[in-house]
């Protein structure tokens, strides 16, 4: 999908490679950072517009961190340090059926501590860690997405496991 | 492998068979389990690429592409780069231009040293920023040279160069009129075909389309930078325009013949005597009414 010899990419070809690519990690890049109610999906497309427009002075290696500062910037624009709040869904589970209702209000006031423990990490930890944890992406995947080291993210994640076990369990 | 280090190979979805094994026997595996599984629940909400893309394609068109600007500024910086250097060639190949008036003569002072007697009514241009490599003076009219000893020196005027190499002369270009003479040094006149050398007393004529070289008196400069003219064999057609060049006046010649020939000096400082000079020995009388004078025969 490189190509080195291609100094812009208004070619639409290029752009939509280029769009398929990057658009759904950008999406939940900006997702687990800021949370859902600045809307990612719209400014993932925001920043492909802005893309577009500079697309005569953007080389295609570039493309990815015009993208993500971009959409970035457009996010922080939007919003002065709102807490981040996730929504989780209930899943349908296969052992619905037999949890007694003990067990599915246990079950609420986890998903409702791990929210809380979520927004109180750092932006830096809960991306990493939400990349690797939900979207199964491995740490050098990760690493390469961030601009960051292999160790970095690591630590990142790790730092991130411990905080929320401490704010779950209440050590 | 302490805990630490196998909880994050866990993390990095990196166990072998034996890790996975050892990670279960953890205190904290199931807890870990339980938490990974909770997590879950918070997945982005599902991101289609292809229906997304659909909604930008549309939009691709309507949006103004943004060209490469950075030539402008460049071109901005250019003109003014090009209107510097054009100011400074046009200042630089500016020739120095001095114009006398009828009856003004002047003194110029070339930038080697070399001297100029601008005589009446005459132009002279020349650049003083190529002096150095080229001493060349475009002249209209009549001057004196005294040209200080250095590279080529040429005058250029419509009827012929005068070429030296340091030495002093006289040129006349008026109508139908060329004259060089030389008063020192060694003198070069090119006319059209022909490149003539003359040595200090002689003089070069062309007039009306003949040509002829002169043993003149030996002087030490043209009797013009005294306040008079002299004249050897010049018609009279040559002299009343040479008059006109002097004073104010305008002479009208209708009646005489003009094609007789001259030879004598008139006064730059007072028109009735100058008249006189030429008028007497040529046997005309005139009559002056204003800035006009009439010519008759005797």
């Amino acid at each position: 999908m490189k190509q080195p010899l291609q100094d812009h990419i208004c070619e639409e070809r290029l752009f939509e490679s280029i769009f398929k690519k990057h658009s759904k990690n950008l999406h939940n890049f900006l997702y687990y950072k800021f949370g859902e109610h600045l809307n990612p999906k719209d400014k993932v497309q925001e920043a492909f517009i802005k893309l577009w427009q500079n697309c005569s002075k953007v080389s295609p290696d570039k493309a990815k961190s015009f993208l993500f500062t971009t959409a970035n910037n457009l996010m922080l624009n939007a919003v002065a340090h709102q807490k981040v709040v996730l929504k989780y869904e209930k899943r349908p589970q296969k052992t619905a059926t037999i949890e007694s209702p003990e067990f599915l209000l246990e079950e609420k006031e986890y998903h409702e501590k791990l929210q809380k423990a979520l927004s109180n990490l750092t932006e830096a930890q809960r991306v990493a860690f939400l990349m690797n944890r939900v979207e199964g992406k491995r740490f050098k995947e990760i690493a390469e997405l961030l601009d960051i080291s292999t160790k970095a993210v690591e630590k990142r994640i790790y730092g991130a496991l411990k905080k929320l076990r401490e704010d779950i369990n209440g050590i | 492998m302490t805990k630490e280090e196998l909880i994050k190979k866990w993390l990095d979805n990196n166990l072998t068979l034996e890790e996975q094994k050892a990670f279960e026997q953890l205190d904290e595996s199931l807890d870990l389990v339980k938490l990974n599984n909770a997590l879950h629940s918070f997945k982005a909400p599902e991101y289609s690429i292809n229906s997304e893309y659909g909604h930008i394609k549309s939009e691709l068109d309507s949006v103004k592409i943004k060209t490469n600007k950075w030539f402008y500024p460049v071109l901005k910086i250019a003109a003014v780069i090009a209107l510097l250097l054009s100011a400074y060639y046009y200042t630089t190949t500016l020739d120095t231009e001095i114009e006398t008036k009828i009856a003004e003569q002047t003194n110029i002072l070339l930038p080697d040293a070399s001297e100029v007697n601008l005589n009446v009514n005459s132009f002279l241009a020349f650049n003083e920023h190529k002096w150095e490599d080229a001493r060349v003076v475009n002249l209209e009219g009549e001057a004196f040279f005294k040209v200080a000893k250095g590279k080529k020196f040429e005058v250029v005027t419509k009827y012929g160069t005068v070429t030296v190499l340091g030495t002093q002369f006289n040129v006349i270009q008026r109508n139908d009129f060329f004259e060089v003479s030389c008063f020192e040094g060694l003198v070069a006149v090119n006319h059209s075909e022909n490149r003539i050398e003359l040595s200090p007393g002689n003089s070069f004529r062309w007039i009306d389309g003949k040509i002829n070289v002169n043993d003149k008196e030996l002087a030490t400069q043209p009797s013009w930078l005294r306040g008079e003219s002299s004249y050897n064999n010049i018609s009279l057609k040559h002299i009343l325009s040479e008059l006109e060049n002097y004073y104010e006046i305008k002479i009208n010649a209708e009646n005489i013949d003009t094609s007789r020939l001259f030879t004598g000096s008139f006064t730059h400082k007072n028109f009735d005597l100058a008249l006189k000079s030429v008028t007497i020995p040529l046997n005309l009388s005139y009559s002056k009414t204003g800035a006009t004078v009439v010519l008759k025969r005797e």
